[in-house]
């Protein structure tokens, strides 16, 4: 348990994501590690967060304590599944230098980081269960912490891309006179030349790096925009979380309706 | 005379619990946390002179100032640390705990105060709202406190200013429902002596944006 803390310490201190470290292209933490991070961070949240189903005033079960706390990790990580290989794919085309098994630790970490902050809250999700009736209060309570948390692994996650791609970015040594008498490259020969003859040198790296920076955003919107998406309807599909209190438990309901019209619905029922 | 020294250290921001002191003396600032806030809850709890709502008042002060930051640390050191300011959590969380310890200072030191509104009227509106005023001057008071420790930090790291924002959001909203569920604090006189309300718990916030969309009905 000790040790597990001190991951997600170092998880987020970023100990596993120092800026020299993804510039070389290299994330040294096993998947397995990472994996077991993300379980045990949802599974805990995912205990406060189905505890309003097992204290409501009707249809109360503890089952549901069970289903939240497997089905948390689960959301995170069976997205991960659906949306890896075309996150994978896509920086790949950017020309991310990852590789396949780097890009997966680095969107676990980002996960954990995501799963690290919304256990942090899981206190205060644990208060507000017990101190509310409300179901509507619940559902918007956890679209916020969920949403809250994932900013902060956004955030992270986009720094690292940052430091990903500017390991491209990073301005080559000045051209070295050969020592065998070859010619000197241009931009030496420029600043020799006589006053009529010199001219700028040419901006040879200078266009590149507006580039790399726009394509590093440009990832980081992509997999947001595909995690996102994912994410939501993954949600959908594994609810319920909370638990509605007039429904008896169940592991998953019927499809119907989306992520977002059932969100506006619980805010707007807030209001009567 | 301890008392009295950490007293001057907590209020002026020196020695052991000032924003540069190296150690983290949690225990003390946790005492006198319980120890001033219980005496401005049993002030407050005095309004109709009835023993049990005084003994409650002086338990649930502790507890609402207590734990709502308890609630709130374990975010509050996960915020630190995904900022990179883990190296400096000892003296944030020291900050964080000297502002709750001043506002229990200050509320006790305001404690004349609420008894001179019950003993001049026998107004409850006027009780209710005179300690609310109260409440939030003292909370003014512990703002100087994380002010003065957050100063330090921010000249540091600039992050340690969203790393305050993100506390006192999260502490703020955590309060207000744990303030919500632990009335009534001064004892409504036409009501009976109880630890809290009859009925079940009800949600702060639900009823505050009922009331408002009655309003606009």
């Amino acid at each position: 348990m000790r040790s597990l803390f001190q991951y997600v310490d170092g998880l987020l201190r970023g100990r596993f994501t120092r800026p020299e470290d993804l510039a070389a292209g290299r994330i040294e933490i096993p998947i397995s590690r990472l994996v077991a991070i993300g379980l045990v961070l949802g599974l805990s949240y995912g205990v406060f967060m189905g505890l309003y189903g097992a204290l409501r005033p009707e249809q109360a079960s503890w089952m549901q304590v069970l289903a939240s706390a497997l089905k948390v990790p689960l959301l995170f990580l069976l997205t991960l599944v659906v949306a890896f290989p075309s996150l994978y794919v896509l920086s790949a085309l950017a020309d991310s230098k990852l590789s396949a098994a780097d890009t997966l630790r680095l969107l676990l970490i980002a996960i954990g980081v995501d799963l690290a902050l919304l256990a942090s809250l899981g206190p205060v999700t644990a208060f507000f269960t017990l101190s509310t009736e409300s179901y509507a209060f619940m559902v918007v309570l956890n679209v916020l912490f969920f949403a809250a948390a994932g900013f902060v692994g956004l955030g992270f996650l986009r720094r690292a891309l940052g430091h990903v791609f500017r390991r491209e970015e990073a301005p080559l040594a000045p051209p070295q006179p050969d020592p065998w008498g070859a010619p000197a490259p241009a931009a030496d020969v420029a600043a020799t030349a006589p006053e009529a003859v010199r001219l700028p040198a040419p901006p040879i790296f200078q266009p590149r790096r507006p580039v790399l920076r726009e394509r590093a955003r440009s990832i980081f919107v992509l997999w947001t925009l595909i995690y996102a998406v994912v994410g939501a309807q993954m949600g959908w599909i594994l609810r319920p979380f909370v638990g509605t209190p007039v429904r008896e438990f169940s592991w998953f309901r019927e499809r119907e309706s989306n992520f977002f019209e059932a969100f506006f619905r619980a805010l707007a029922s807030l209001f009567t | 005379m301890k008392l009295a020294l950490d007293l001057r250290h907590l209020l002026h921001g020196t020695g052991e619990f000032g924003p540069r002191a190296a150690g983290l003396p949690w225990r003390r600032l946790v005492a006198l946390l319980l120890l001033f806030a219980a005496l401005h809850g049993a002030c407050v709890g005095a309004f109709g002179l009835r023993g049990l709502q005084i003994l409650y008042s002086a338990l649930k002060l502790p507890l609402l100032l207590g734990l709502s930051t308890a609630i709130c640390l374990p975010n509050f050191y996960a915020v630190n640390a995904v900022l990179g300011l883990r190296d400096d959590f000892g003296a944030a969380l020291r900050g964080v705990l000297a502002t709750q310890a001043t506002v229990a200072v200050v509320l006790a030191s305001l404690s004349p105060l609420v008894a001179l509104i019950y003993v001049s009227s026998d107004s409850y509106p006027l009780a209710i709202v005179g300690n609310g005023v109260l409440f939030a001057v003292a909370a003014l008071g512990g703002q100087v406190t994380l002010a003065r420790h957050y100063e330090v930090l921010i000249a540091r790291n600039a992050r340690h200013l969203w790393a305050r924002r993100t506390w006192l959001v999260l502490y703020v909203f955590v309060a207000i429902q744990l303030a919500w569920m632990l009335r009534p604090f001064v004892g409504a006189p036409e009501m009976a002596t109880s630890f809290f309300r009859s009925g079940p718990w009800s949600n702060a916030y639900v009823v505050v944006l009922r009331a408002l969309s009655a309003l606009f009905a």
